[in-house]
């Protein structure tokens, strides 16, 4: 018998865009019920962000918004007035886990912050996301996934070209990467909880996540002691080679071939060119050296094949190079759909509709999404008629009043 | 003294190499987990023996560049290649709650150290297995680095300047990130093992982790089947103008903290909706381009985004980043500088949160690594500086295992515990 991972875990989401609303849907992936508050009207910002079926923006169609909140339930509540703030310390008496990601200041406001409801709810867990935290300096900052980025040096040290502005990931990589940690961090402080005598608030900043764990990791401790940093190169790993991306004849491959094996399984799927036979190129860094050289010879053999041809013919010789996968290559790899990672759902809006997986297979106890994500207010009745028991008369004039 | 350690009891048996295995290590030691790594001198790993090294002197224990993401793991040296180790290993996991790897699929199994072999030796044991794309499908064995794996979650697809070639990654972004999802999965099965007194096998696919990330590209293609190109600092959903990094003056203050900032600074600004471009306008003294009507809406400046942004660089390049910010902030727009490495450590927001810290490696030099860099309210989080290699097998195998002196002495010698 196979039992879900978080079963009987309570989490109450309020958050919106992208961190918070991860961090809540890889809780719910492996079970924990998760309800998720959202404005009246308007509810969570993805869902007016996209994409959108033929670029129609509908409240209910959004595709961020249906990635990222599957299995939960939303409500509607304006915790800004004191009736929906009761409600919502209602809710709190019966939550483990408190996912929020708006700024400290905002939740101040509403008298929610967690020196606010610490008292009340000894064994809560709050998980505070935010780009850059609750306290120190920039922590009244207004910010977004864009600035938590560049504040982590990722841009400036690691992507890009020297003369040109440093480059992001390409998605809310930031808030993506802060939840996760929120989430490793958040699980052990549920784990713990008993033993360790209550609840307490994670303090997550997207920006010192990446700046700690991917920036500063491999740089900090060298600069600090000698006072020497790079930038970026835009040419991959300056002090190897290959390391970079190149063309191919449908797209890019990601080379790389850093041991003196890895350069001979190359040399191999090239099929042994007397250019790479020099025996000086049997050492990474002198590779390196002549890096424009190596590249542009590769070049010549990479533009004759497809970008999977040349990952089979690497990878059978023992060459970790990759093809650079299209959204769509990812998207349509048997080997995903054969992990069952890609995988039909239903939604009332959106009909029949391909999603991903859990993050991380279970072999006892699978997860990931089985209920699409909520229509705005989709839970209202269930939560707020039985859950808490308010009569139909006080649920009417909730409603009236806009707090619902 | 009660510091509040949610993970303590746990123990882990982390065989997990390189960044993402210690990584994954040090996110449940920070917590309060015993995380012991295995290595050996019979095959030293990579990340001890990159340069700079402390003081300069090159030495397996003294490479800094990996102390900060390894700090927090504990280690032993256990030479797998010879049966005696293979069979002291097995022996550990008798003594651990969850074990850790991110071998390629089936190199367990070969050391006698796969799921079944360990579930025999402990029945409720949790072995977490990290490998590049999962231990089962047509692409299991496929090979990667840290930094190329994120080409095959679409990801580095997306990276880049707009319209132009994929821009590389110059570091594996997905190792120290992999490193924390394959902990979330150990962190999972222990919830589940806490309620059934089950263990399990985790199937952490690094791919499947990461891909999770590409979700707005992922769905633009599900819904309308586009496929996405690099998009430099745009908004990923193409929700929102101005969105990017726009240049701001060299800074010779930099000099005198001797820390060359240099030329190369920027700033990153996003304005997600029309009253914070009304902030922005005012900001800027409401120039009269900015004025435009096109302009008032989220779709008229996405239908002008280029001469938006240019203009907007015209304005910022006169101003110093972290200036420009606190204006730009002032008027309630998102801004912030975009910082280089030397700033990581001079930035006055990480020094109050305490981002970085300096603290004495076992071997007594001093060294920079960064902390708990989730800030928690009741737990007082734990940071090991190291390890060096090794310097847990007398308190592992003596005391831990009770393994007789002489029988301890005899691995030793004969290079099983190396």
């Amino acid at each position: 018998m196979t039992t879900a991972a978080l079963e009987g875990v309570r989490v109450l989401e309020l958050g919106e865009g992208v961190s918070a609303p991860f961090c809540a849907k890889v809780f719910s992936d492996y079970g924990a019920s998760v309800i998720k508050v959202e404005k009246p009207g308007s509810g969570d910002t993805s869902r007016h962000l996209g994409p959108f079926p033929n670029d129609e923006p509908h409240l209910e169609k959004s595709g961020l918004y249906f990635n990222l909140n599957s299995n939960k339930q939303s409500i509607t509540l304006d915790v800004s007035t004191e009736k929906g703030k009761a409600l919502f310390l209602q809710l709190l008496e019966s939550t483990d886990v408190l996912i929020e990601n708006n700024l400290p200041s905002q939740m101040k406001e509403w008298g929610l912050d967690y020196a606010s409801i610490a008292e009340q709810f000894p064994d809560l867990i709050v998980i505070s996301i935010t780009p850059f935290g609750q306290t120190g300096p920039y922590s009244k900052w207004k910010g977004t996934d864009l600035n938590a980025f560049h504040l982590t040096a990722a841009g400036s040290r690691y992507c890009g070209k020297p003369d040109q502005p440093p480059l992001m990931h390409g998605t809310f990589s930031a808030d993506y990467f802060g939840a996760y940690t929120g989430i490793a961090w958040g699980l052990a402080a549920l784990y713990g909880r008993d033993l360790i005598g209550g609840g307490q608030q994670l303090d997550v900043s997207c920006a010192e996540s990446i700046a700690a764990i991917f920036t500063g990791a491999q740089n900090i401790g060298g600069y600090a002691q000698d006072g020497k940093w790079e930038t970026r190169t835009g040419v991959g790993m300056p002090l190897a080679a290959p390391a970079t991306i190149l063309p191919c004849k449908d797209g890019y491959v990601w080379m790389i071939a850093l041991t003196t094996d890895q350069w001979h399984g190359l040399k191999n799927a090239m099929g042994n060119p007397e250019w790479a036979d020099l025996e000086m190129f049997d050492d990474m860094f002198t590779r390196a050296q002549n890096a424009d050289l190596i590249y542009s010879m590769m070049i010549d053999w990479t533009m004759t094949l497809s970008k999977q041809e040349i990952m089979d013919v690497v990878q059978e010789n023992g060459v970790p190079s990759t093809a650079v996968f299209t959204v769509a290559d990812a998207a349509d790899h048997p080997h995903l759909k054969e992990r069952g990672f890609i995988f039909d759902m239903e939604h009332p809006a959106l009909g029949t509709i391909k999603n991903m997986g859990a993050p991380i297979k279970l072999c006892d106890s699978p997860g990931g999404p089985v209920r699409a994500a909520p229509l705005l207010g989709e839970h209202n009745d269930i939560v707020f008629k039985e859950k808490l028991k308010i009569s139909d008369v006080d649920y009417g004039a909730l409603n009236e009043a806009g707090v619902i | 003294m009660n510091k509040a350690l949610p993970l303590q009891g746990i123990r882990v048996a982390n065989f997990g190499r390189e960044w993402l295995g210690p990584v994954a290590g040090q996110t449940l030691g920070f917590l309060g987990a015993e995380v012991i790594k295995i290595e050996s001198k019979a095959r030293i790993e990579i990340n001890r023996t990159l340069p700079p090294y402390a003081e300069g002197i090159q030495d397996i224990n003294r490479s800094i560049q990996n102390h900060a993401g390894w700090a927090g793991n504990g280690s032993i040296t256990l030479n797998l290649t010879k049966p005696e180790g293979r069979a002291l290993a097995q022996q550990l996991v008798s003594h651990c709650d969850v074990v850790i790897d991110n071998f390629s699929p089936g190199v367990m199994d070969k050391l006698g150290l796969g799921y079944d072999a360990l579930k025999a030796i402990k029945s409720d044991i949790i072995m977490a297995s990290m490998p590049a794309a999962g231990e089962t499908g047509p692409m299991k064995t496929v090979r990667t680095y840290g930094m190329s794996l994120s080409s095959i979650t679409g990801l580095d697809s997306l990276t880049g300047y707009f319209e132009e070639p994929p821009t590389p990654m110059e570091n594996a972004f997905a190792d120290p990130l992999g490193g924390v999802v394959g902990a979330v999965g150990v962190l999972l099965a222990l919830h589940h093992h806490k309620r059934t007194g089950r263990g399990q096998k985790v199937d952490f696919s690094q791919q499947e982790g990461i891909m999770q990330m590409i979700g707005p590209a992922f769905m633009d293609y599900i819904m309308n089947g586009r496929i996405a190109g690099p998009i430099g600092n745009r908004h990923p959903t193409n929700a929102a103008a101005p969105h990017g990094v726009f240049p701001c003056s060299g800074d010779e203050r930099g000099d005198e903290r001797g820390d060359e900032r240099g030329d190369d600074r920027w700033i990153s600004i996003a304005v997600m909706n029309d009253k914070e471009w009304q902030s922005l306008c005012q900001a800027m003294g409401s120039p009269d381009w900015a004025m435009d009507e096109t302009l008032k809406t989220t779709a008229g400046r996405l239908d002008n985004i280029d001469t938006l942004h240019e203009q907007l660089a015209a304005w910022t390049k006169d101003y110093k980043d972290d200036e420009l910010a606190e204006l730009l902030q002032k008027h309630e727009v998102a801004a912030a500088p975009v910082l280089n490495i030397p700033d990581l450590l001079n930035n006055p927001h990480y020094k109050a949160r305490k981002t970085f810290i300096e603290v004495t490696h076992p071997l007594g030099f001093k060294e920079t690594i960064y902390g708990p860099y989730i800030k928690t309210s009741r737990t007082e989080i734990d940071v090991h500086p190291g390890p060096v290699m090794g310097q847990d097998n007398e308190r592992v195998f003596r005391e831990m295992m009770d393994i007789p002196h002489d029988e301890y002495q005899k691995y030793l010698d004969e290079e099983v515990i190396y």
